[in-house]
């Protein structure tokens, strides 16, 4: 378990502030954030590469603010690579084992079994200029691997890879993450990894943990708008409690009501929050049904998403983005200009209060 | 290929011409020495035979290997520092390595002369204790030393600041201790710039003269001899002298240059 407590950090103009973050043994767990907000900063001081000016750090429940890179075992995969250029991949790969002095026949075993398991056999020769982008990631990953850290930090290690070679890296780390029991903290801006491979997260913005939890509860309850733009809610519109009806806030949007569940109190200046794929998309008004927030409105623009999925922007008097399938859309001749009715259930919506 | 777009392209083509000016300088003047000793064979064999102008070729040439020596020693420490560690004063120690580049050399002279004289701050107690560096080799070494270390700090300094540090987190990552990762990967990968490096301020030791006369004026290193010669023996005998030093050198540095091709090329591939 690493633990980070109220960890301030300054580098040249960039500063982390009172980051506190807490990754259990076996997490995969994920840092994510929009570019520039400290996230590799975050990877090299949890390797020990920088000292914090104040909070600590601790490993398993030992203080290890002082406990040089060398002795964390801790390894970090950088989005660039970093293969050692002048040393081939099988001397790559083994590194670290000649750093911790291990005897020439258990290098040479591990790293063959490290060059199989990856598949890089034909490489071992090669130098790292010569590889590919997805080889070069493969070797780096091994070279980590060979050490045999508890934990592993990946540093956007997608991020430069085409889609087929990503999958498979992909699944290389999920079944290396199972099967060697790792915690691998790794860093993204992809919401696709997150929800694919994370177990737990944590949202930095400006240097700054904003919200930390299991995926699914940042995901659906982020705690500012900041973070739900972050991680994709389609729909942020601003307006204010106008009132409550039974338990319910009613929000005043550009003269339209739309009812949510929330104890926000009339007047407050809040912002409602839904995902496009909780709107519904009506040819005409039917009949009564449970759903609170039903309007009329105009479509602006259909936009497919290149899957079974597309996007319908809508005009409700406020701007509305619905998903529905491509199916849909064809079945119900969706198309720009014409009149439909889009229903959001109350229990689908987040109300937050603006900070102002 | 490069020859195609010399050619054809007139911004190089005017760039090359103007350079080419500058080059003339050095290459009319080399022509026009070796025409003239040439011209008198014999005399120049006598010179060349001569064990002073012998002997006083190898002293220069193994005191600015010496020098080199010691710059390593204690000039790649320094240039790691300066390229990995911020700290207060940084500039000024910048400005320190600097120094012997600005001043004048019979400043430069007079300082180590001070330093190192028998009556010297360093030189006095190390004259106590038998160990002389006026008139003797050690002083030869030291103004060597004052003069060439800029060159050779600021080339390993360059090459290591060439070294992404994301390389050496790495290896620290992996079990490395801070010197073990200099030691395998930041070394290896600026051989090139400290080579390089030594080749300039070994270049730049041999050339010295007014420094070292000012500390050491015997044994001769060969600009101090060529000048001796030039004010007693005239033109016709030290340019004789000049002309077997630039073949030295040039015989000297060509083949370091050559062999610059082989060390620590596998930057260029990453």
């Amino acid at each position: 378990m690493i633990e980070f407590k109220k960890l301030s950090l300054r580098l040249g103009a960039f500063h982390l502030q009172d980051l506190s973050i807490r990754i259990d043994r076996g997490d995969y767990y994920f840092i994510i954030g929009p570019s520039g907000a400290g996230k590799t900063v975050i990877l090299e001081a949890i390797a020990g590469l920088h000292l914090p000016d104040s909070g600590e750090v601790t490993i398993d429940g030992r203080h290890s603010t002082a406990i040089p890179p060398e002795k964390r075992g801790i390894a970090l995969v950088y989005q660039d690579y970093s293969l050692f250029p002048h040393m081939s991949v099988e001397k790559n790969i083994g590194f670290g084992l000649r750093m911790q002095k291990c005897s020439k026949e258990e290098i040479q075993s591990r790293v063959s079994g490290l060059l199989e398991q990856f598949d890089i056999v034909h490489l071992q020769n090669r130098y790292p200029g010569t590889l590919s982008g997805g080889e070069q990631q493969r070797v780096a990953i091994a070279r980590a691997l060979a050490s045999d850290p508890d934990i592993l930090l990946l540093d956007e290690p997608f991020a430069a890879l085409d889609p087929i070679t990503r999958e498979q890296i992909i699944l290389d780390l999920l079944r290396i993450h199972r099967e060697r029991k790792l915690t691998i903290v790794q860093v993204t801006h992809s919401r696709e990894e997150i929800m694919r491979m994370a177990t737990r997260c944590a949202v930095i913005i400006n240097g700054e943990c904003v919200q930390e939890g299991p995926v699914r509860s940042v995901f659906e309850n982020p705690e500012s708008t900041v973070i739900a733009r972050f991680i994709g809610m389609e729909n942020i519109i601003p307006g204010v409690v106008g009132g409550r009806i039974s338990g319910l806030a009613s929000v005043d949007v550009r003269g339209e009501s739309v009812i949510a569940i929330s104890g926000v109190s009339p007047g407050k200046k809040v912002e409602i929050l839904f995902r496009a794929a909780d709107v519904m998309v009506q040819l005409v008004d039917g009949q009564k049904s449970s759903v609170q927030n039903r309007f009329s409105a105009t479509i602006t623009a259909v936009v497919p998403l290149g899957g079974s999925l597309t996007q319908v922007h809508l005009d409700a008097g406020f701007p509305i983005i619905a998903l529905v399938t491509t199916l849909s859309v064809e079945d119900l001749k969706l198309v720009p200009g014409m009149e439909v009715v889009a229903s959001i259930k109350a229990s689908a919506i987040k109300v937050l209060e603006t900070n102002e | 290929m490069a020859h195609f777009s010399l050619l054809r392209d007139r911004c190089l083509l005017s760039f090359s011409l103007l350079g080419g000016l500058i080059l003339g300088i050095t290459v009319l003047s080399l022509v026009n020495m070796t025409v003239q000793e040439l011209s008198d064979i014999p005399h120049l064999l006598r010179v060349a035979a001569d064990s002073k102008v012998f002997d006083s070729i190898i002293l220069t040439m193994g005191a600015g290997a010496h020098t080199i020596i010691i710059l390593m020693i204690f000039g790649i420490p320094l240039a790691y520092v300066l390229a990995r560690a911020e700290f207060m004063g940084k500039r000024i120690i910048e400005t320190i390595v600097d120094i012997p580049l600005m001043l004048p050399h019979t400043v430069a002279g007079i300082l180590v002369y001070i330093l190192f004289m028998k009556r010297g701050l360093i030189g006095g107690p190390l004259y106590d204790v038998g160990f002389s560096f006026e008139d003797a080799y050690p002083g030869i070494v030291v103004a060597m030393l004052f003069v060439s270390s800029p060159y050779f700090i600021n080339s390993a300094r360059e090459g290591f600041e060439k070294v992404p540090v994301h390389l050496e987190n790495v290896a620290r990552t992996l079990g490395a201790t801070r010197f073990s990762a200099f030691l395998h990967v930041v070394l290896p990968l600026s051989a090139r710039y400290i080579y390089n490096g030594a080749i300039f301020s070994w270049g730049r030791a041999i050339g010295e003269f007014a420094a070292i006369i000012m500390i050491a004026y015997y044994p001769m290193v060969i600009s101090t001899l060529l000048y001796y010669r030039f004010s007693t023996g005239g033109l016709k005998e030290s340019s004789s002298i000049a002309f077997i030093m630039i073949l030295a050198c040039f015989a000297v540095f060509l083949v370091l240059r050559y062999l610059s091709r082989f060390i620590g090329r596998y930057d260029d591939r990453v």
